[in-house]
């Protein structure tokens, strides 16, 4: 694979050494309604281009890492 | 001798139509083809930003099968594949339909009582399901190794004998001539940027050549829905994941079923050509390029190889990738999308060419009547609001 996510602990690593953790989301608050929650779990924006994701390093220091990955060329955005 | 006639003509776009469908994939074919046969509209516009079938239409593995597990889908699952076998004849082109049969395998006691509750299911749905013993798929595939060698060992397996292939390719041209002889519009390298509407109406779609109205436009794009989610300001219950598939040489025949273990991810079978097409898994992170990897094609040899150790000396030739839409729960989105005259055909993820019959006919049937028929009652988009999620495992 093409890319490497820079994990804070580890350094560049392979993306497969990654599970991926969904795109970053903006959780309801505590008075959301059953609406909001469920735009929250179900649908996503899905990004054809780049977008916020977390990562989650478990074959390596075990820490989720937030990343700016672009879906379509795989091109890394340091933070 | 070969015929230099054009198969099908290409057209421009009209100002107007009665409908319009977004997507020259096969629902997208499939439905303008139900449409122009059964409902009697003329005016059906089929509007593909790249060639017709370059989608998932193209790229899948062609396997046909009805075994799911949520008592929603299964009529529908059921439908979809009976009607496969009229086909060749109604659309007056050889689909090269071949029910082989198709056994997946299970590998602990588990997901054998896993598998026995599922066949229960189908079995209640009228579907031919069987359960073998591992002697019994010996018999079948005599190339397969059922000892203890592997890692998990074949503890049984579930026969499906109306699952089988159907050539992908062959069905697109199916579709897409026999809907241009019906009078579709079929509109090559017309890309849809945007939607024009009237308050909550759809008036038509702005597309690359110019603006084209009408009041019924129909979402078929496959694995590109949040395109289109993006340009209506909404987000659907979609993930896009690649799925990659590879072949390798031409054998001489040995494979006389369409083997899959749903546990370990693999599935194979061999083509009427004689070469194996080989995958299983869709990849580990979402992804818009149609990309093939090292990885994805050492894990799947790797696995088959445990189970076929005959084929260590054949070679992966060819490899590519598809994209799947793929929602929480397996099953896809149709019907309404919220805004009037809109509607939906998505999400089918991984399992969308085995539906395109029943696709298209209950998607022209919406668009015709604007009712949502009984089989896809279950797939509509307020089901993520209901509570109502179709309680679908992966398969």
């Amino acid at each position: 694979m093409a890319f490497l996510i820079n994990c804070p602990n580890c350094g560049r690593r392979n993306p497969y050494e990654f599970r991926f953790g969904g795109e970053c989301k903006q959780a309801p608050g505590p008075g959301a309604d059953a609406k909001a929650w469920c735009d929250y779990l179900y649908f996503n924006e899905n990004m054809s281009g780049p977008q916020d994701e977390w990562w989650y390093h478990n074959m390596g220091c075990g820490d989720w890492v937030k990343v700016r990955r672009n879906t379509v060329t795989h091109e890394i955005t340091e933070e | 001798m070969a015929t230099t006639q054009k198969v099908l003509q290409y057209k421009q776009p009209q100002k107007s139509y009665d409908v319009i469908i977004v997507g020259g994939g096969l629902h997208g074919l499939a439905t303008a083809y139900y449409l122009a046969r059964y409902h009697g509209i003329k005016r059906i516009a089929v509007l593909e930003r790249r060639y017709i079938g370059s989608g998932g239409s193209g790229r899948n593995t062609e396997m046909v099968r009805s075994n799911k597990r949520a008592h929603e889908t299964l009529p529908f699952y059921k439908e979809s594949l009976a009607m496969w076998d009229g086909l060749s004849s109604e659309l007056e082109w050889n689909l090269m339909v071949q029910k082989k049969g198709l056994l997946a395998l299970a590998h602990s006691d588990g997901e054998l009582t896993s598998m026995r509750m599922q066949s229960d299911g189908q079995r209640m749905a009228g579907i031919k399901i069987d359960m073998l013993s591992p002697a019994e798929v010996k018999k079948m595939v005599p190339s397969l190794d059922v000892s203890d060698k592997p890692a998990l060992p074949v503890v049984g397996a579930q026969f499906h004998p109306e699952g089988g292939t159907v050539h992908h390719d062959a069905a697109v041209w199916g579709f897409a001539k026999t809907a241009a002889r019906l009078g579709v519009d079929l509109c090559t390298g017309v890309e849809v940027v945007g939607f024009n509407t009237v308050g909550e109406k759809v008036t038509g779609v702005k597309t690359n050549v110019g603006d084209i109205s009408s009041d019924r436009v129909h979402v078929a794009v496959g694995g590109y829905s949040s395109e289109i989610a993006r340009m209506l300001g909404v987000k659907f219950p979609v993930s896009t994941i690649p799925m990659q598939v590879m072949t390798t040489d031409v054998m001489a025949p040995f494979l006389d079923y369409y083997v899959a273990s749903p546990r370990m991810h693999w599935y194979t079978q061999q083509t009427l050509k004689g070469d194996l097409i080989l995958g299983g898994q869709l990849d580990p992170f979402p992804s818009w390029n149609s990309y093939t990897t090292w990885e994805e094609c050492s894990e799947r040899v790797a696995m088959i190889l445990q189970y076929f150790p005959d084929l260590a000396h054949v070679r992966v030739v060819r490899s590519w990738s598809g994209l799947c839409d793929c929602t929480g729960d397996s099953a896809p989105v149709m019907g309404p999308s919220g805004i009037d005259g809109l509607s939906l055909d998505i999400a089918w993820g991984y399992y969308g060419f085995k539906s395109t019959p029943a696709c298209g006919k209950y998607s022209a049937e919406y668009i015709a009547t604007g009712l949502m028929p009984e089989k896809i009652k279950y797939f509509g988009l307020d089901r993520f609001y209901n509570r109502q999620r179709v309680r679908e495992v992966i398969l």
